[in-house]
């Protein structure tokens, strides 16, 4: 039965959730999430075999449906769990060493708070898959708050004021931005009510809707699709919905950040791409094209004066991920094949690229024990060569600097633009993007670079470094080769989301 | 025909029940005290669960009975019942301590519940008189209040513990506004909304017990560290 895979990949999570739970000791918590996010990965790729093969797969009467879309942010949630469980290992045997858990002013027990780690984890990985696997966009819904709930307290892990403030702030601004995205869900089922009818089960399913799309009542979808933008675009990061995101980025542990970052910033634009075949099959697509663009361009724009005169690392790949939303979105707004395909090829490279970048500011943050540029004094690649080289290059990957591919799907998105005659937006795009490159660069530079300043060599553990020669050589890679199932998985996700059938 | 057939009569009902939720969440905006205010979410809860009953048996949409009894069993009893407690419990100082006066506060909320009329009739379908909106379109103007002036609750409370129960009310607006729309939604979506306000309000309950013990206060306008 091929469907099966859908409940494996959904049962691995959980399973691996209750085990650790259920564990008593930290080697056996390791080795259930390490293995249980490997074995997933594996299934996840059958899964993308699966649909490759035949066009999309569904269980449960439509219940979980996974078509090429579905498959490509199911692949990239479980890798960026994957390598993010493995650095997990390494980074918080690290803080166990150093007591920085004894810091926590509740002063729980260290084996409680890995046991939190390890078993709150795989429960947010399932929600994430859940987001993606959902044919029915409510529950689609309830995912992604689920997602909002079981990342709370992996933000206040460390027990700091300042993480509970950030905590605080991603719970109630997520909260709030999820709830105009329920209402945004009752308009759509509102304006698709006369047309599908009432089911009390299939009523909101994706794979319905889209068949029926053009004679939804369209006063009603605009609002609703305003309110979706809006909704999922704060779980997103979208500026002006965007403030939570640097501090949850900081204070969050950086497996749990890595995985904000890259996983459900996809889970969120997943949502948001939904929504807008819908819509554009009700209202046509000029009126989400601009609505795209201009939150895109915004939230491109907010980035780049933090970028500039940004005081922390950590801080700096939180606006940074701001930038890259709004690429994404701009790429979506910009729409026709090459806009769509730019974006999920850009969201495919982003989720490479940026576990390595929190995993080498977490490798240094470790090491001189603070975030903030100026308590470091640069030279970094003398005491740390693996993790600040590594730095250095993921900067230029992710700036976009040429032999990297994230420049290839800025490149798609920006030729989308052109193509539409869009010269304004596509414009203003290149000039924030390369503000944004010389801001981050030149921190990253005086970071690493600079005269050997005598610090002893770093202690990193083989479980800190290997993550990150892994991601260094997958990125070096794709920028010249992209595996050609890989590509075609994401040209089918491409038509999906532009709405081709 | 027993006047419990007629759908005049559930029409009226509804429009009353839809009228009193409305005069309980301004009442909350004039309210001072924590504890009431916990109680007239009870109270409005209950009769959101009275309003998803008549249209359930008006319109014969079974699955809404459903709804209305988590809402009853959760929103009216639970969910104020733990929250009481939360309050008994960390000894947080009774009083809201609003950022705008009592006064100003139901005058922006009478504002708000004009909006709301407003943007109603935009939804307003004449045409399809069989359509669920014609039984409720009072409704539907009350549930868009709700939700606005939810909002405005949040922006203008300082109390960690306030915002928890602004953004229920938030909520209690969107279920409003499903039911009067579309008879709700599809039953299992409406399972996992309540399963997710049961979550979070266990998690935000934490949450803000945590930040009782760490900041010595509620007031959120002291979670102000991380800037940048």
């Amino acid at each position: 039965m091929p469907g099966m895979v859908l409940f494996i990949i959904l049962a691995i999570p959980l399973a691996a959730g209750a085990l650790s739970f259920a564990a008593r000791k930290r080697p056996a918590m390791e080795a259930i999430n390490v293995t249980a996010f490997a074995v997933l990965f594996l299934f996840t790729i059958v899964l993308a075999a699966e649909v490759l093969r035949a066009g999309s797969i569904s269980v449960l009467n439509d219940f979980l449906y996974a078509d090429a879309l579905s498959a490509l942010v199911v692949v990239l949630t479980a890798f960026v769990a994957l390598v993010c469980s493995i650095y997990a290992v390494g980074y918080f045997r690290h803080d166990e060493r150093n007591h920085v858990f004894e810091e926590d002013v509740l002063g729980s027990v260290t084996i409680a708070k890995l046991r939190k780690y390890y078993s709150l984890t795989p429960l947010f990985v399932f929600a994430l898959l859940m987001v993606a696997l959902a044919n029915n966009l409510g529950v689609m819904w309830v995912a992604i708050e689920a997602t909002t709930l079981t990342t709370v307290f992996l933000i206040t892990f460390y027990g700091r004021a300042t993480s509970l403030e950030a905590a605080w702030k991603y719970a109630m601004i997520g909260g709030v931005g999820l709830s105009l995205a329920l209402f945004g869900t009752i308009l759509t089922y509102y304006s698709a009510y006369p047309i599908v009818g009432t089911d009390s089960v299939a009523g909101l399913n994706w794979s319905v809707l889209v068949k029926n799309a053009a004679q939804f009542d369209k006063t009603s979808m605009r609002i609703a699709f305003i309110l979706i933008l809006l909704g999922y675009g704060t779980k997103a990061g979208i500026a002006p919905m965007h403030t939570w995101k640097p501090d949850a980025y900081s204070e969050a542990p950086v497996p749990v950040a890595a995985m904000l970052a890259a996983a459900v910033l996809n889970c969120a634009l997943y949502g948001l791409i939904r929504f807008n075949v819908l819509a554009a099959k009700c209202l046509g697509p000029q009126f989400g094209s601009q609505l795209l663009i201009f939150f895109g361009l915004l939230s491109i724009g907010v980035a780049v004066p933090f970028v500039l005169v940004q005081r922390s690392f950590r801080r700096l790949l939180a606006y940074s991920s701001i930038d890259h939303g709004g690429i994404m979105i701009l790429g979506l707004g910009f729409g026709g094949a090459f806009g769509a395909l730019g974006m999920l090829l850009h969201m495919t490279f982003h989720s490479v690229t940026k576990p390595l970048l929190f995993f080498c500011a977490g490798n240094i943050q470790q090491h001189l024990k603070t975030d903030l540029f100026r308590r470091t004094n640069g030279g970094l690649i003398y005491s740390m060569p693996v993790s600040a080289s590594m730095f250095l290059m993921g900067t230029l990957a992710v700036t976009g600097t040429a032999p990297f591919s994230m420049f290839q799907s800025e490149f798609a998105i920006l030729r989308a633009g052109f193509d539409r005659a869009l010269f304004v937006p596509a414009t203003l795009c290149v000039a924030l993007l390369a503000a944004i490159f010389t801001g981050f660069l030149g921190h990253i530079v005086k970071l690493v670079l600079g005269a050997d300043r005598g610090l002893p060599p770093a202690q990193v553990c083989r479980w800190k470094k290997y993550p990150l020669v892994g991601l260094g050589t997958l990125i070096v890679i794709l920028g010249f080769w992209l595996p050609s199932p890989v590509f075609q998985l994401i040209r089918n996700a491409a038509r999906i989301a532009a709405g081709e059938p | 025909m027993h006047f419990y057939q007629d759908p005049q009569f559930g029409n009226r009902m509804l429009t009353l029940m839809a009228a009193f939720v409305l005069v309980l969440q301004i009442a909350m905006v004039g309210q001072r005290w924590l504890i009431t205010n916990i109680r007239i979410f009870a109270a409005q809860s209950f009769l959101l669960a009275g309003i998803a009953n008549t249209i359930a048996y008006f319109n014969h949409a079974p699955h809404l009975y459903i709804a209305a009894f988590l809402t009853l069993a959760l929103k009216a009893v639970l969910l104020p019942f733990l929250l009481e407690r939360m309050v008994k419990k960390i000894d947080i100082g009774q009083e809201i301590a609003p950022l705008i006066n009592v006064p100003l506060s139901l005058l922006i909320s009478g504002g708000l519940t004009t909006v709301g009329y407003v943007v109603a009739q935009s939804f307003h379908r004449p045409a399809e008189a069989a359509s669920p909106a014609s039984l409720g379109h009072n409704t539907l103007a009350v549930a868009i209040s709700l939700f606005l002036i939810g909002f405005y609750m949040m922006i203008s409370r300082r109390k960690a513990f306030m915002q928890v129960l602004a953004l229920l009310c938030l909520e209690n607006g969107l279920f409003l506004a499903a039911i009067s729309l579309t008879y709700g939604m599809p039953l299992i979506v409406e399972l996992g909304v309540f399963f997710d306000l049961l979550v979070a309000v266990m998690v935000l309950g934490i949450l803000v017990y945590r930040i009782q013990e760490t900041f010595d206060s509620m007031d959120v306008s002291r979670l102000s560290r991380l800037r940048g």
